[in-house]
């Protein structure tokens, strides 16, 4: 009754079958690192404060590796939305419209599908960071339940980003338009947060806005555990915080792209 | 129980356009009807409502016995489309194409492989059934699109042009594959389309539409009988005996249109002719040549709609129409 299963399947084939997309998605993290990781080691200038600036993190890329992994769910998640103008353009959708599916997981699928592509990229990510010479460093106490934690958060960070941007697209029938509303939002969400900079090295006004921002949250969580390892009561309240902002703005998010894909999705 | 069948029903565009206006169809099961009518006269639109794509603004329909507004799910589930658009994915091969959509009927894995690989052999595809669509011909993708709206086993198969833009003999190749799906699986075929020897060749029963509103309904046949029957020319060896000839023929309808042959309208040449020939040979009139027109739905067609056309520039569309199929006679 659902459809969801082989359209999502749909959306992972046309993925790894493309070329040009699959290699440019698994570049992009890599490019995240090399630009950010390196070229913008803001403790360069002022080495004797790293540690302070850093929150602890041995070196830059083990600080913003979370910071990395949200940014490129917050790009790779605009894809869900442009998918979704394609199928109208090019006519599959008129093709789902008309079958028994719920109108929900046409959306869904491209919400799934998305983040399949996120996942895959964050691993990357990971596994190229862990190989660079002065690349992540993880702490001693880093374990396996760190890992499902981080490999939740991306996959709420994922899911409410792709659904952000597929609610967007579904009364939008140009691309130029999503392309534009992607401009606007995704420069915004990524520097008003905690994902590329430390809170007392940000102007107040903007640290302040940057704690609504779910970018800061997955960001602060993945770079929690990574630098802890073994969280302190502290440490684990603030994660868990956060991760209860993720799922309930996730969630919310979700709701309404059901809603609104079930009552708007047309032709 | 009918098959399909509307209760006035209309759609108004939020721009105002009245697209399809108080229509009401009685469709049989097992038959292949037409919708026959211009660009712009509301056929799309009226498929789109009846595979519950739109919804309409007032009245309703009853599809395969479900009703287009309160049941729309049970509605999907027993009709296949074929809409006016290419709808396959690009990036995918044939069959992984018609396995998608069979799993949105949740039609069992083998039960979809056995009756695609039917349909495949039906519209002989078998060749490219492997490949990525992209890289089709136009008419392999027609083609396409004609079996994916098929592998549920619909009840009822709306076809909306199914023939747009295929070169002449394709067409016929397309119009046999609709045929034989017709008989293989005993189904409801609604079929729309401007080319009006398409709707002849396929469909048992038709309604043109103009403007959103049914104008005539009936068999092939009918609807050409409804013209006045079948035009004869008698090509006489004199001019004076054409002019006599015309004369005696007065009831049927007789004007001299070359100087030798004359026309005549006949409601069915093959009964009258030996009346109007012994009517002839009492003037000692032969004709040398007899040459009989039967009426085409092209001439139905200008009758119902071409000839009602006012010269406004709405009408455009109709008018470009018009324009076409007298090349398409050519
Ligand atoms: N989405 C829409 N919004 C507004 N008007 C529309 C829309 N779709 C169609 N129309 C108008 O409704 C009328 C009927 O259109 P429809 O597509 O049903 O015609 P058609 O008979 O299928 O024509 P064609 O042979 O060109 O496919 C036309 O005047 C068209 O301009
Ligand atoms: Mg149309």
């Amino acid at each position: 009754m659902s459809g969801l299963i082989p359209l999502t399947m749909r959306e992972i084939k046309k993925w790894y079958r493309n070329p040009i997309f699959f290699v440019v998605g698994l570049l992009q993290p890599l490019f995240w690192i090399a630009l950010f990781g390196s070229a913008f080691d803001i403790t360069r200038a002022v080495p004797q404060y790293s540690f302070y600036i850093l929150q602890g993190a041995p070196d830059y890329i083990t600080f913003i590796i979370g910071g990395i992994a949200t940014t490129t769910a917050l790009f790779t998640g605009m894809f869900a939305g442009m998918n979704i103008i394609w199928d109208r353009r090019l006519g599959p959708l008129s093709r789902f419209l008309a079958s028994p599916i719920r109108r929900s997981s046409i959306v869904m699928s491209k919400v799934l599908g998305a983040t399949v592509r996120i996942m895959v990229q964050v691993l990357i990510l990971f596994v190229a960071a862990l190989l660079l010479p002065s690349g992540l460093i993880l702490p001693k106490g880093f374990n396996i339940i760190d890992v499902f934690i981080i490999a939740l958060t991306v996959l709420l960070i994922g899911i409410l980003f792709a659904s952000l941007f597929s609610a967007i697209a579904i009364r939008i029938t140009r691309q130029e338009t999503i392309m534009g509303i992607v401009n606007l939002v995704n420069l915004p969400l990524m520097f008003a947060s905690y994902a590329l900079f430390p809170k007392n090295l940000m102007a107040p006004w903007i640290g302040d806005i940057a704690q609504y921002n779910p970018v800061s949250w997955s960001a602060v969580i993945i770079r929690t555990l990574v630098i802890n390892g073994k969280l302190s009561g502290a440490q684990w309240s603030t994660v868990l915080n956060n991760l209860i902002y993720l799922i309930s703005t996730t969630i919310l998010v979700v709701l309404i792209t059901i809603i609104l894909a079930e009552k708007e999705i047309r032709n | 129980m009918y098959s399909v069948e509307t209760f006035n029903l209309t759609k108004f565009y939020s721009n105002g356009i009245k697209a399809v206006d108080k229509i009401n169809l009685q469709i049989n099961e097992g038959e292949i009807y037409g919708l026959l009518g211009p660009n712009g006269a509301g056929k799309t639109t009226t498929i789109k409502m009846l595979t519950t794509a739109l919804k309409p603004t007032e009245g309703t329909a009853k599809v395969a016995g479900f009703d287009i507004i309160k049941e729309s799910m049970m509605v999907r589930r027993n009709v296949g489309i074929v809409p006016q658009d290419l709808t396959a994915d690009e990036d995918l091969t044939g069959i992984e194409n018609l396995l998608m959509v069979s799993r949105f009927y949740n039609v069992p894995y083998g039960r979809a492989k056995e009756s695609i690989d039917r349909l495949v052999k039906l519209v002989d595809l078998k060749d490219a059934i492997n490949k990525p669509v992209g890289q089709y011909s136009g008419g392999m993708r027609r083609r396409l699109e004609l079996i994916m709206g098929l592998v549920h086993n619909p009840k009822v198969l709306f076809l909306d042009e199914p023939t747009l833009g295929l070169d002449v003999q394709t067409r016929s190749l397309m119009w046999e594959y609709i045929r034989n799906i017709q008989q293989l699986q005993n189904i409801t075929i609604i079929l729309t389309s401007h080319y009006l020897e398409e709707v002849d060749a396929l469909s048992n029963r038709l309604s043109i539409i103009n403007k959103g509103k049914i104008v005539v309904t009936g068999t092939p046949e009918e609807l050409k009988k409804s013209i006045g029957g079948d035009i004869v020319m008698l090509t006489f060896k004199y001019g004076k005996e054409a002019l006599q000839a015309a004369d005696i023929l007065k009831s049927y309808k007789a004007s001299r249109i070359t100087e030798l042959t004359i026309k005549i309208k006949s409601s069915d040449f093959s009964k009258d002719s030996q009346i109007i020939l012994s009517i002839l040979k009492q003037s000692n009139l032969e004709p040398i040549r007899i040459q009989v027109e039967k009426p085409s739905l092209d001439t139905v067609f200008l009758e119902y709609v071409g000839r009602s056309l006012p010269e406004e520039e709405g009408d455009s569309d109709s008018r470009k129409m018009m324009l076409m199929m007298r090349r398409l006679r050519r």
